[in-house]
Parts: structure tokens; C-alpha cells; sequence
């Protein structure tokens, strides 16, 4: 550490630069006066991050068209609450916060490594690691071969086998219009890769996909496998969850893996992985068996609940205990005060990506039911999360044809909870074995890094290799686009538009707009959709000509810019804010937030007269009609008086403890579905020859495997190694530091073990998005990549990756 | 089974004493020459003191702090650091024994100690301590790259700046003058100040106004996702950006200063 003047010196080649200049004072004045620049003079350009799908307001302040600066957006409530009181009375007097990643999105800007041209490969042979000796190729050249490439798709009837995979939410809008209208029911997103398990589980309960955690009036929060304040998705959950605990709430994470939440939390509860449903099943039977629970909200709101305290009753804590290694004194001791302390609010995310996820967020989510935390403060919420709307094209004759042929992953008839991001396991599987309904033949790859991302990395690559023609759109040369045809350059997100439409309990829409141009003069991803579109002549049922046609002026708009900022005005136009583009840009934060703020206990409001006069009664169940006059989306329950409540959308308006729809059914893998969320041992368990579970995890410093070549985050953090408990290591004989082999049946990758206290002995884990070897320079060779070790297998009830259901065997390299 | 919980006197002790900190920080060599330093140096060190206007510091809540490390990427942002030079690390480590294990970390930006150790060791007087306002500053225009005052702080908060580049920087971002200072510096070119310098966290003294007022919080402080690290000016209290008031902070709260048995009187409090 301590060098020499001499040593210095010759380091900084630097030696003469101010010897002698010793007029001290002089110099300090100096200095102030270089301190009375105009670096608060020029604009702040507000916008919203897409570093992760978390969308936080940001202010971009653009000098000389660079990038200069990057800060919160005070106006946007992603990045202070999700809670409107919250929002409104302290945003402006704390300001709002940003991610590292959201600071380091100027490298993502600026990567040296980003593709700045179209590329055709010259080698038809395709792996992983082989070269496609690519050439730089002209925008029309690559149009031309790829719109060629469709046209024949698309005149010989197989438009259906063109295959589209996107990020979830920025741009999705245009790419599932132009699938619709091309003709392929196959457009996918990423969202199954995510929290489409979580989806499923909390729709069986409540009839809605996404609640969130009012965290700030918590008194209790019991949190099983997720990491709020590292894997920080929605920036303002940090602050949120931690002014929660000064306002006297306890936190408690259940989790394998002594995440920073875990850290920072009031007590950790280390659990076998796959066996958060036994815990919570034995939480409610201790509840149920001490007549803790809120019998007067269970009475009102919820189904089942019989067959379910008969279900649990022999869940004890002692029978827990064996399964999830969580002592039964502590399970008593957690379920006493979890339904003791009020509010109290209960949730999980993906802790959930094993073969009992569903069932298991399910009875998580019971747990909120029979304590009554639901729909108050400081409990489970459902957020109204209204915003732009998305205004459907009608497909003409042609696309109508083949959108009538199945989705390859065999969609909502095959996966009881399919969520429209599709299953991409399934759609690799086919790929690989060639048993869906046709083969298909193209695919278009935006922003996917499916190498990186899919369960089964050999698969991945061998179903890519079964394309006949592939095109991948990104900022990046990922391990995927290793495997086009044709690569183009995609833009970052401070180089293109977007709404969001933000998570938080109420209402609110927030613009990013391009902040500076698109570095290389590349089309931002709609104009190159809206491009394809137009070559390809795609018009709507009823000759609209929709790639060409501004959606407000009604006119044929040459400039694509233009073009979609028409799309993206009558979007909010019609949609809840209301406004147009002009207008949004012109709110403070060009971020619209409705006044109507956060609402509880939303199942008691009434239904307005007018709306349930025009509804269709099933039952006690009111639901709104379909053009056709089918039933479309749930309303409302009935009452004896004839008035209407809210309710919850499930089939019974209630929560459901018991899904009675469930009988008879059965899931993607053919068995029946359970009526009750019960606790099966997940498939992949471990064994002699593999004794270890393999999880992975997220950390604030990363996102996904997308962020790895950003050189201010690899300096965060570096890289990951296998974390493995000190004594498990020293039952495999491996040191802290050493180099070991981690092998599954699928495959063996070479990691670094970084042994800690903080893992569960039976398990090994890593910080998921390591082990690139394309990408760019920085991220190549840093960590390993356990897609290698996993199988490619999805939930059969959501369709959701399972991308933590591995074992294996660890020993030194 | 309930887990062991650390007293808060334990957890003063042990998630910022002396022992701890130098374990993380391996820079136990140095902080032992520090211990010795001499009185003298300690009294030239109080006439800072003087003529202030401000004093800038910091309260950092470490029940808030969850250690996404936004706030080292918002200096590096903001200050367009190198490779390398990072004025505000987060130091962690972990402790204890499954499953009793604990973790603890703590932002560590340069506490513009009110009895900077780092001053009179520059044999060129390069760094200095700005009256005014208390804050610590290297002058690049003096500075020699002795690096006397990289052992010489007890926190490490001083990097050598070897002259490394981003990847980045053949891009645009090349172009990007570093704000800090207000741009004296320029563009980063080889063998040109701060390259070959002692570098450290300036308290974003470019977001001064002419009168020495703060017109946004520093970088780190703005951007923090907990909302853990206050910045403003300890003689009024009054914090930048985060509507709270630092003296009631440490007035109210339990707080405590790295190494305080030095004597260098940091201007960061850490509430526990």
C-alpha cells in the first residue's frame, strides 16, 4: 500500500507536473473562482431508466449533445413510494432515489464495445464458441434480407413459424401488433423468465396477478424468498421497507441464502430450498390450531376455508421442520407473531422458480387471507395500475389464417395459468425436439439473451441452431446474437421512447424519451418494426395502412419518429392520463400521476349503476361483455339488494383458500391440479451422486445477464463466485479461493468458492448473470453461468422458467 | 429458535471499531503509524477551525444503508472517476456462524475531518482544508503525486489516480470533462492532472453556488436508495435535499465516528 515519492513518480510519469508551484493561497483563489461554473444552467431532460424493468424517473442533463450527468426524477413516484400519501407530502422535500445501475447508465451509453452496424455472418456453421465471421452490412441490405426472409414466410402461408421474443416492457406494443398482423401467434416476452409464477399463484388466490407490499404502515413483514433491498426492481422499495422498520415494523426474510435483505432484516429464517410452501402451511396450521386468525374477515371474504384448515391440520410444525430444516419452536414463534402483530403483510417473488412454486405462493399468499391482511395499509395490496392504452389492430385475412394455428408453447390450452409472455422452455424443448404442432423457421430476438437466460444452456443453443433464419436486435454482441444471421444495432434506453406505466399502489404513467440521439444513427426499435411493416405492405382488416398512418393525425407519416409519437399520444390520449405526448412531456418529470391516490379495501367499492346495467350475471358475479356480447372481464358481486361490490376477480368473487375450478383439471405436465395449494416435494431433488441444491440470486449491482459489461458495475462488483457454506466446504475438502467444478447431470462449470456463513449448508448459490463469453470485453470471463447445469423445464401450472431447480456436486478443480 | 441479536454497544463496537475496520480496509500498517501521530501535527490541524461559514458533513444511517452501493456509482457519475478511483466504497464483512451470521457495511466517503491527519504530511502543501467550510481538497496544481497522504489518512480515503481509462473513454464519454473542480482539470489526457495525483472525495464542491451554498445534495447522497446518507452543514443543521436537520439527528439518535481515539474529528456521523 504505502509507496515511496520516487515509486509514485515513475507510476504517474508525472513527476514535474507542479513541483514548485508552492504560492498556496494564489492557487486557492484560483480554484474558487473555477468554482462559480454553470453547471446547473443547462437542461435537465426528465426521463425513465431502463437499466432494469423498474422504469425510475430520471433527469438527464445533455452538454454539447453528450450525456453529461444523470439524477433522480423527484416528480415520479418509482423512485420515492408506492404509496400516494407518501408520494405527495415528502417527494419534493426528500427527493427521489436511483439504483447503481441507474447511475451507471452512462457506460451502457458510451460501451465501447456496443454494435454500431448491421452484420451478416459468413459462417453458416452456428455454436456456442463458434465464430460467425461476421461482415458489416448496410441498414438496406439487412432490410432487404430480412424482409425478404419474411415475405416468404408470410405469401406461403407459414407465417405462424416466425418465433418473436422481447423484453416486457419497453416497445412491446408495435412488436405485438406486427406479430398479429404478420400473422404469427408466437410473439413471447420475458416476463416468464420473471414473476409469471408469482402471477399464477396470487390469481388463484385474489383473481390479481400483481399485489405489492405496503410496506411503510407495516408493523410485520414476512418475506420468503426475495430481496427487496438488493434486487431493488422497484427503486423505491429501500426506503419504503426501511422507514417500515423505523416505524416499528419487523422484517423477516426466509430465504437459502443470507441475502443483503436478509442482512439487514430483523431475523433470517435459512429454509431447504423448494419448501417455502411446507413453512407456510405450517404457519397456518399453528394460526388455525391457536384460533389466531381474523374468523370474521375469513367468513366475508374467503372460499374454502374448511377444506383448507382439514388440509392443514396436520401440517405441524414438527412436520415442517423436518422438511424445511426450520425448527418447529420458531415456526410456533413466527406464526404468533406474524398473526398477532397488525397490519402484517406477507409476500414472496421468486424464491418461487421450483415445480411447487405455484402451490407454494399460494399458500404464502393464504397467509394474508386468514389474518385479514388484505387490502389495508401496511398489508398486501392491489395496485390499480392503469396507464397507457394499447390500441388493438385487427389482422386481415392472410395473418387471420395462421394466427389460428396454436402457439408453439401450446399457450392457454396446455398451461392452466399461461401468462401471454409465453413459456420459453417449452418453445426451446420444441425447438430442440421437434414434437410441437410445425417446426418453425425464424426467429426475431429483441434484447433476449436466451443463452444467457434460458434453463439449459445446450438447449438454447441447440434450438437456436434449428432455425432456419435468425435475426437478433441489442446494443450488445450477446452469446445469442452469436447465433443470427443477421444482427442489427438496437438503441439504449437514453436513445429511444417508452411509456411506463408504473408499479406502484395507484395510477401513474412516466415518458422516457431519447435524450440524445442514437449514437450511430440506428433506428430506434419501432421505427425498425415500423420499417419491416412497411416493406412488408401489413395493413389492418380494414386497409389501414398502421405503420405508415400517425394514429392521432390520421395521416401517412413519412418520418418514424413522428410516426410513433403519434402511437404513443393516443395511447395516454385514451388510455387513463388522458393527455397527449406534448402534454406529458410538459408535466414536471414528464411523469403524470393521478390524483385519485392509493385506495384500500378497494374489493368493498360499489360497482356504478350504469356499468352493472349493461353486464352479464352469472351467479352472483357480474362481468363486462366482449363486443360479441361473451363474457369478458369479472365486475363485481351482487347483493341482495341488487347493488354491486368490487369483490376480488376470482370465479367465487372471494379469496380463494380452496380453487373449486381446479377439479378435474389438470396441468402441463398431466396431473391434476390440486384444489388447495399443497405442499409436494419438488422433482429435482438431490441425491448421492448430486448432494447440493444450486440457487441463484439477484443483487442491486446487475441486471439479469444483461448489465455485466458495464464498466462502473463490474467495478462494484467484479464478478461472483459459488458461495458454499465454511462446514459443507470443508465436508468437500474445498478452501476459500479455490478453483472447484460444479457438475449436474447437464453439464460442469468452473467457479471460485467464496465460502460464507450465510448460505444454508445444504446449499450452493451464485449471483445469476455471470460467465459471459461474449458480450464485450468487460463482462467476457468474469464468473460462471449455471444455465449449463440446469434442465429446461417450466412450472406446468404458469409456465414460468424454473431456472433454481438444479442439484449438483461441487469439488476442487 | 431465536437468532442472537448484538447489543447496540456491540454492534458499535464490533460494525465500526477499530479492529473491524482495519481488517476490511487492510490498511492496519498505516493506521498504526497515524496512532503515533505527533501533537504538533494535531494542533496545526486545529487552526482550521476558523472562519467558517459552513461545515460540511454528513449523517449516514446505517438502519438505512442497505448496501446497493448506489452511492460509490453516483460519485463515480458525477465525479467521472477512472478505474479504480472511488471516493465512497461500501466496506462490508460478515460475521458470526450459520446461522447467527450478520453482515455489516457502511458507506465511507472522506469525513472532512476537522483534524485532517492528511494535510501536513504533503511535502508540497497540496492538500488542504478550506476554511470556510471545512472541506478537504487536493491541489492539482501543486500536487506531485508524493502520495504521502494516502497512508497518512487512517479511513483510506485517499486514491492514487494511476492514469487508467474506462474502455469508455475512446467513445464520447471521452469527450465528457469531469464537472468536478467545474471542469479545471478538462478532458482526461495522459500525464495531465489529476492523472499521477493523490485523489478524494471533494463533497461535490462543484455543486456550490458563489456564495458556498449547496444548490443539490452530493451525488451520493441525492441518489441514495435508503435514503441513509444526509449531506449538509453541521454549524445551522440544515440538510441538502432531504428536508431533515443533521444537528437533530445527532442529537436524537445513537451516532459514532470512525477511530474517534485519533482525534481527527470526522465530519460524518454514522447513526446506528
Amino acid at each position: 500500500m504505502k509507496l515511496n515519492r520516487r515509486k509514485f513518480l515513475k507510476l504517474s510519469g508525472a513527476g514535474l507536473l507542479g513541483v514548485g508551484t508552492l504560492t498556496k493561497t494564489a492557487q486557492a483563489l484560483a480554484q474558487e473562482e473555477m468554482l462559480k461554473g454553470p453547471y446547473d444552467k443547462d437542461e435537465w431532460i426528465p426521463s425513465c431508466c431502463n437499466m432494469c424493468g423498474g422504469q425510475t424517473g430520471i433527469l438527464c442533463q445533455v452538454v454539447g449533445g453528450r450525456l453529461f450527468r444523470i439524477k433522480p426524477n423527484p416528480h415520479n413516484p418509482i423512485g420515492f413510494s408506492n404509496i400516494s400519501d407518501d408520494f405527495f407530502a415528502n417527494a419534493a422535500k426528500e427527493g427521489a432515489v436511483m439504483c447503481p445501475k441507474g447511475n451507471a447508465g452512462i457506460m451502457a451509453l458510451y460501451d465501447a464495445d456496443r454494435l454500431k452496424q448491421p452484420l451478416r455472418r459468413t459462417n453458416s456453421k452456428k455454436g456456442i464458441g463458434v465464430d460467425p465471421r461476421w461482415k458489416a452490412i448496410s441498414w438496406e441490405e439487412a432490410y432487404t434480407e430480412i424482409v425478404d426472409r419474411l415475405k416468404k414466410l408470410r405469401d406461403g402461408g407459414e407465417a405462424h413459424k416466425l418465433l418473436w421474443f422481447s423484453e416486457d416492457h419497453s416497445f412491446t406494443h408495435p412488436q405485438g401488433d406486427f406479430c398479429k398482423l404478420f400473422g404469427t401467434p408466437n410473439y413471447s416476452m420475458h416476463s416468464n423468465l420473471c414473476d409469471t409464477g408469482r402471477k399464477a399463484s396470487f390469481k388463484i388466490l385474489m383473481g390479481d396477478e400483481r399485489p405489492l407490499i405496503d410496506a411503510l404502515n407495516s408493523k410485520y413483514m414476512l418475506i420468503f424468498g426475495w430481496n427487496p433491498l438488493s434486487a431493488t426492481k422497484f427503486s423505491h422499495l429501500p426506503r419504503i421497507i426501511t422507514r417500515g422498520r423505523e416505524r416499528g415494523a419487523k422484517l423477516v426474510i426466509v430465504d437459502p441464502h443470507f441475502s443483503y435483505t436478509a442482512s439487514r432484516a430483523d431475523e433470517w429464517v435459512p429454509i431447504r430450498p423448494a419448501t417455502d410452501g411446507a413453512l407456510a402451511l405450517a404457519l397456518a396450521h399453528v394460526i388455525l390450531r391457536d384460533n389466531l386468525q381474523d374468523q370474521p374477515f375469513i367468513d366475508e371474504w374467503t372460499v374454502g376455508f374448511d377444506q383448507f384448515k382439514e388440509y392443514v391440520k396436520d401440517k405441524t410444525p414438527q412436520w415442517a421442520e423436518v422438511i424445511t430444516t426450520v425448527p418447529a419452536e420458531r415456526i410456533e414463534r413466527l406464526a404468533k407473531e406474524f398473526a398477532t402483530t397488525k397490519p402484517a403483510l406477507v409476500d414472496v417473488w421468486s424464491g418461487t422458480h421450483h415445480t411447487n412454486g405455484v402451490y407454494a405462493g399460494w399458500a404464502i399468499g393464504a397467509l394474508a387471507a386468514i389474518t385479514g391482511n388484505i387490502e389495508k395499509p401496511g398489508t398486501l395490496v392491489l395496485p390499480n395500475a392503469k396507464g397507457g392504452k394499447h390500441i388493438e389492430v385487427e389482422p386481415d385475412a392472410v395473418a387471420a389464417k395462421t394466427l389460428k394455428e396454436p402457439r408453439l408453447d401450446g399457450g392457454k390450452d396446455k398451461w392452466p395459468y399461461f401468462h401471454k409472455s409465453g413459456v420459453y422452455m417449452e418453445i426451446i424443448n420444441r425447438l430442440v425436439d421437434g414434437k410441437g404442432p410445425y417446426q418453425p423457421k425464424m426467429a426475431m430476438i429483441v434484447f433476449q439473451n436466451l443463452l444467457m437466460s434460458v434453463a439449459g444452456t445446450k438447449n438454447a443453443e441447440k434450438a437456436l441452431k434449428n432455425l432456419e433464419f435468425v435475426v437478433v436486435v441489442d446494443t450488445m454482441l450477446s452469446e445469442t446474437a452469436e447465433f443470427a444471421d443477421i444482427v442489427v444495432p438496437g438503441t439504449t434506453y437514453l436513445e429511444r421512447y417508452d411509456l411506463n406505466t408504473h408499479w406502484v399502489t395507484w395510477p401513474a404513467v412516466g415518458l422516457r424519451q431519447p435524450v440524445v440521439k442514437p449514437l450511430f444513427g440506428q433506428p430506434a426499435e419501432y421505427e425498425f418494426v415500423s420499417e419491416l411493416g412497411r416493406r412488408l405492405g401489413l395493413k389492418e382488416a380494414n386497409g389501414n395502412d398502421v405503420f405508415w398512418v400517425g394514429r392521432t393525425s390520421g395521416e401517412r407519416i413519412e418520418d418514424k419518429k413522428r410516426w410513433y409519437e403519434e402511437w404513443l399520444s393516443r395511447e395516454l390520449k385514451e388510455g387513463e392520463p388522458k393527455i397527449t405526448l406534448e402534454e406529458l412531456k410538459a408535466l414536471p418529470g414528464a411523469t403524470w400521476v393521478s390524483p385519485n391516490g392509493t385506495k384500500y379495501h378497494k374489493h368493498l367499492d360499489p360497482v356504478p349503476g350504469d356499468k352493472l346495467k349493461d353486464a352479464l350475471i352469472e351467479g352472483n358475479l357480474a362481468f363486462s361483455k366482449k363486443k360479441d356480447g361473451t363474457k369478458d372481464k369479472p365486475m363485481g358481486m351482487l347483493k341482495a339488494d341488487g347493488t354491486a361490490i368490487h369483490g376480488f376477480f376470482t370465479p367465487s368473487g372471494k379469496l380463494e383458500l380452496y380453487a373449486a375450478k381446479h377439479v378435474g383439471k389438470k396441468d402441463a405436465a398431466g396431473h391434476d391440479l390440486a384444489p388447495l395449494p399443497v405442499y409436494e416435494p419438488r422433482e429435482w431433488q438431490p441425491s448421492q451422486e448430486y448432494p447440493l441444491f444450486l440457487i441463484n440470486w439477484k443483487e442491486a449491482s446487475q441486471t439479469h445477464s444483461r448489465t455485466q459489461n458495464n464498466a462502473f458495475l463490474a467495478e462494484l462488483k467484479a464478478t461472483d463466485g459459488l458461495r458454499i457454506n465454511a462446514k459443507t466446504a470443508v465436508k468437500f475438502g474445498i478452501q476459500d479461493k479455490d478453483w472447484v467444478w460444479v457438475e449436474s447431470p447437464y453439464g460442469k462449470i468452473k467457479m471460485r468458492a467464496e465460502l460464507t456463513e450465510g448460505i444454508h449448508p445444504e446449499v450452493v448459490g451464485t449471483q445469476h448473470g455471470w460467465g459471459h463469453w461474449a458480450m464485450g470485453k468487460i463482462a467476457k470471463g468474469r464468473g460462471a453461468h449455471t444455465g449449463f447445469l440446469a434442465k429446461t423445464i417450466a412450472c406446468p401450472l404458469s409456465g414460468q422458467s424454473l431456472n433454481k431447480e438444479i442439484c449438483v456436486r461441487v469439488s476442487r478443480a | 429458535m431465536a437468532q442472537k441479536r448484538l447489543t447496540l454497544q456491540e454492534t458499535v463496537d464490533q460494525e465500526l471499531g477499530r479492529r473491524s475496520f482495519l481488517k476490511l480496509a487492510g490498511i492496519g500498517v498505516v493506521a498504526s503509524a497515524i496512532a503515533a501521530l505527533p501533537a504538533e501535527i494535531v494542533e496545526a490541524a486545529e487552526n482550521f477551525t476558523t472562519k467558517k461559514k459552513f461545515r460540511y458533513g454528513m449523517t449516514i444511517d446505517l438502519k438505512r444503508c442497505v448496501n446497493c452501493e448506489a452511492c460509490t456509482a453516483a460519485c463515480k457519475l458525477e465525479n467521472k472517476t477512472p478505474p479504480g478511483v472511488t471516493y465512497n466504497p461500501v466496506i462490508e464483512e460478515e460475521v458470526g456462524e450459520f446461522p447467527d451470521v450478520q453482515r455489516r457495511w457502511f458507506p465511507r466517503p472522506c469525513f472532512h475531518c476537522e483534524k485532517p491527519p492528511c494535510i501536513d504530511v504533503c511535502p508540497v502543501g497540496a492538500t488542504y482544508k478550506r476554511e470556510e467550510d471545512g472541506i478537504v481538497l487536493v491541489d492539482h496544481d501543486k500536487c506531485i503525486g508524493a502520495g504521502d497522504c494516502i497512508p497518512a489518512c487512517p479511513y483510506g480515503a485517499r486514491i492514487f489516480d494511476e492514469g487508467k481509462n474506462y474502455p469508455a473513454q475512446e467513445t464520447e464519454y471521452g469527450n465528457i470533462p469531469s464537472p468536478e473542480f467545474h471542469s479545471k482539470y478538462g478532458l482526461r489526457e495522459k500525464a495531465k492532472a489529476p492523472i499521477g495525483n493523490a485523489r478524494k472525495c471533494t463533497f461535490c464542491l462543484h455543486l456550490q453556488d458563489a456564495s458556498g451554498q449547496y444548490t443539490r445534495p452530493t451525488a451520493c447522497a441525492e441518489t441514495c436508495m435508503g435514503k441513509a446518507i444526509h449531506f449538509g452543514d453541521f454549524l445551522t443543521g440544515r440538510c441538502i435535499g432531504h428536508g431533515c436537520n443533521l444537528n437533530e439527528l445527532i442529537t436524537h439518535r445513537k451516532w459514532t465516528r470512525l477511530k474517534e481515539e485519533l482525534g481527527t474529528e470526522p465530519n460524518v456521523y454514522y447513526l446506528l
